[in-house]
């Protein structure tokens, strides 16, 4: 394994009395799609947020390109990228004008930032809705601006949570092309998500979490061991259900 | 459907008292004060008895019944499943049963009791005779009839409208006239009244127009069945019924149109402007930009701006209508604006919501953090200070004294620097999530976060009173000075005195926020807009 991107050792997080994050280690390799999977309420996002700085961990540390999130923020913020699980961004801005705003708080020079805007407002296919209000744009359109704003600054490390949980599948596409050319080029991803067909197609790397654990991690192949990812998953998560006894009246024929 | 839609809207009254001892409260209060209200009302409709302008002052009150059921459902159409005609679309019903049911869903409640039993205060105050409380009590249950049907009229036909982000826009627009209108009934008409320059005269003849409306029908049909004019009083009535009949044929028009049509969408606005401003001032000008976009754009924070100037106007309301006038509240009212001013801005991660996450990756250090602070401080400044200086100038022309709006403005810029200084610290020491909640179209501090709004609203409002103090003692030492000395003397140290503490405020907001961006994130993250 070549050089860590993302180094995660001991990270752990409670709210109140519960663990929502039991001490996770995680290491991935500059240059890799990978991709963070688990059920509903696993830790992706708690994992996330404290990877990128926006939550402080009871304990752990993280580092980012050789730079400690906790003890650098500064310079750590300065080389990653993030789009949030709900992109919720400045409403009342126009999406050129979001663009534009996230260049200039990431230090980029006014005519630079405008100009990434257009070309990065150009290859989402957002263009000729770049005049609208954020406010009125659908959630591929918010999900699509908002990794727009994380790659403004051409960040190094890029983290995006569900990025395309609500996305139609062409624009599921695109960010999918945007995201394997940023890593051709040696940056790295990691993203959360439980679409299983999704990051078995794209990622090169995989950790499954659950209940604030990773239970496995590695390359694709490696987690997936000969089965599908779904049935990895499945596997390695358990089963949730209950049965369906009880809809013995559901369904044509019952009536 | 009539006993399903109540026993409807009754269970969701229920379900929401289970849901938590806030809402129990608000339930409580709410009924209590439409108690109130309806005592008030009928106290008061009872009064009108040995006026001569009394049917003119029912005309008033009963059109301020209608106004408020016109504006009521606006503000509670997230609140009251009845009210939405898409919630119904999805079932297979008739619109004739339907209407009966939203009809008695509508009169079901304590506020619509309240509005009947308050309004019979009219067979004590303005009915005489047999004939004429009998007129009473019909008119009362057609005026209540009609404010229903109107509301029912009117919300069903902006449906669409109000789920789209335009209406919900236009729901906070209207919190500015709603505010100013409580503010003149419970602030401005009783300390007029208490100083003389109101009475029960000033209303004769003001409904001279207003008696052809549906309100003023009602209670001029009471006023003629009690002189013995039947026939007038029967045309009234008779007019009136025929105005209900005519809005419920539109709302059952409308009421078809609705259920077959459940898109909420809504035209969205295409911006003129290609780029941000103050491109070459760094991160304090792009943070400048986007707030001075937001001022123009947030329906929210230009309701912020205009309950302001309501507020200026407020406090010197009764030295400009009444007999006597104290230019000095002209004052008063400037350290108000200002303390409000940084009031309503002492929350802007709360106010920025779960996009502040995009500007906290920028704000890693003191440097970034005070170009944060001084960018948004810049935008506020560059609204209030004309804005305070002008409503003190024109306060000052109303009361007679111009003299006295130098003094007010002067004040003015002083209080703006403390109040900008201490809702920079109050943002940091005090951040709090806030969220739009069913009923209200302002967004407020979420659940648990009462007494930090408190905090920050009552900080702010008593540091910017004690800040003005060296203002007002230097001019009022100064006050034998001639004014041609006196007054740019008074200014430029007022002036100079509030851009020092608004550059404390933005250090000392740096210091205190350089270690706590994860905190204020969560903050922006657990807000919902």
């Amino acid at each position: 394994m070549g050089e860590p991107a993302i180094e995660v050792r001991g990270l752990r997080k409670s709210f109140d009395k519960k663990e929502a994050v039991a001490g996770i280690d995680l290491d991935i390799e500059a240059g890799s799609l990978a991709g963070l999977v688990g059920p509903n309420g696993a830790g992706k996002t708690t994992s996330l947020s404290m990877m990128t700085g926006l939550l402080r961990p009871d304990a752990g540390r993280i580092v980012i390109n050789g730079l400690d999130v906790w003890a650098d923020p500064s310079a750590a913020k300065a080389v990653i990228g993030v789009v949030p699980a709900e992109a919720r961004l400045f409403e009342r801005l126009s999406g050129e004008e979001v663009l534009e705003y996230a260049g200039r708080l990431r230090g980029l020079p006014a005519a630079e930032a405008r100009s990434r805007a257009a070309q990065l407002l150009d290859v989402l296919d957002l263009t000729a809705d770049a005049k609208r209000l954020v406010a009125d744009y659908s959630t591929g359109m918010r999900k699509k601006a908002a990794l727009g704003c994380a790659l403004i600054h051409n960040p190094s490390v890029l983290f995006l949570d569900e990025p395309l949980e609500g996305v139609d599948p062409i624009s599921a596409d695109v960010i999918r092309r945007l995201l394997t050319r940023m890593v051709g080029t040696g940056s790295t991803v990691l993203f959360s998500s439980h679409v299983m067909e999704l990051v078995e197609q794209v990622c090169d790397h995989v950790s499954v979490i659950d209940k604030g654990k990773i239970l496995a991690s590695g390359t694709t192949d490696e987690v997936r061991g000969g089965k599908t990812l779904q049935q990895a998953f499945i596997d390695l998560v358990g089963p949730r259900s209950k049965g369906e006894d009880g809809l013995s009246w559901l369904g044509s024929s019952s009536n | 459907m009539a006993r399903l839609l109540v026993e409807l809207k009754l269970r969701l009254v229920r379900n929401a008292l289970r849901s938590s001892t806030a809402a129990r409260v608000s339930f409580l209060v709410s009924t209590t004060f439409a108690v109130l209200v309806a005592i008030g009302t009928f106290w008061l409709l009872a009064q009108l008895r040995l006026l001569s302008a009394s049917v003119d002052l029912t005309t008033v009150i009963f059109s301020i019944f209608a106004i408020g059921w016109l504006i009521g459902p606006i503000f509670a159409f997230g609140l009251d499943g009845t009210l939405d005609p898409a919630t119904m679309a999805l079932y297979p019903l008739r619109t004739g049963p339907l209407l009966v049911g939203l009809l008695a869903a509508s009169a079901a409640g304590a506020w619509p009791l309240a509005n009947v039993l308050g309004l019979l205060g009219v067979t004590i105050g303005l009915a005489h005779g047999g004939l004429g409380v009998l007129f009473a009590l019909i008119a009362v249950v057609l005026q209540v009839l009609f404010c229903i049907v109107l509301a029912r009229f009117v919300i069903t036909s902006m449906a669409r409208l109000l789920r789209s982000r335009r209406g919900k826009d236009l729901a906070v627009f209207l919190v500015v006239p709603v505010f100013a209108i409580f503010e003149f009934l419970i602030q401005v008409i009783p300390r007029a009244a208490a100083s003389g320059g109101l009475s029960p005269a000033s209303f004769a003849g003001v409904d001279s127009w207003m008696r052809w409306l549906p309100p003023g029908l009602a209670a001029h049909a009471i006023q003629d069945a009690s002189t013995g004019h039947l026939g007038d009083a029967l045309a009234r009535l008779g007019l009136l019924v025929a105005v209900i009949i005519v809005l419920g044929v539109l709302w059952v028009r409308s009421l078809d149109r609705a259920l077959v049509t459940t898109d909420t969408s809504t035209r969205s606005s295409r911006v003129r402007n290609a780029a941000l401003p103050l491109a070459r001032y760094g991160l304090r000008g792009a943070v400048a930009a986007r707030f001075l976009r937001y001022q123009r754009r947030d329906p929210a924070s230009f309701a912020y701006w205009a309950l302001v100037v309501v507020i200026m106007f407020v406090c010197s309301a009764s030295t400009i209508l009444g007999p006597h006038q104290h230019p000095a509240v002209v004052v008063a009212s400037a350290v108000f604006g200002a303390a409000f001013v940084g009031s309503f801005h002492a929350n802007p991660v709360g106010q920025t919501g779960p996009a502040f996450v995009f500007e906290a990756m920028a704000l890693s250090g003191r440097r970034e953090l005070r170009s944060y602070f001084s960018g948004q401080d810049i935008v506020f400044a560059a609204i209030a200070i004309p804005l305070l200086t002008g409503v003190s100038f024109g306060l000052a022309a109303l009361v007679r004294d111009p003299r006295e709006g130098f003094v007010a403005a002067a004040v003015g810029l002083a209080g703006l620097g403390a109040a900008l200084a201490m809702s920079n610290i109050f943002s940091v020491a005090l951040s709090y999530p806030m969220q739009k909640r069913a009923g209200s179209p302002m967004p407020q501090q979420a659940q648990g976060f009462g007494g930090y709004a408190f905090g920050a609203t009552f900080g702010t409002l008593a540091s910017v009173a004690v800040a003005v103090i060296p203002v007002i003692v230097l001019s009022n030492l100064t006050s034998s000075v001639s004014a041609a000395v006196r007054l740019p003397v008074l200014f430029g140290c007022a002036a100079a005195y509030g851009f020092g503490l608004a550059w404390l405020g933005v250090r000392a907001a740096a210091i205190a926020a350089e270690g706590k961006i994860p905190e204020l994130c969560q903050v922006a993250m657990r807000t919902s807009l």
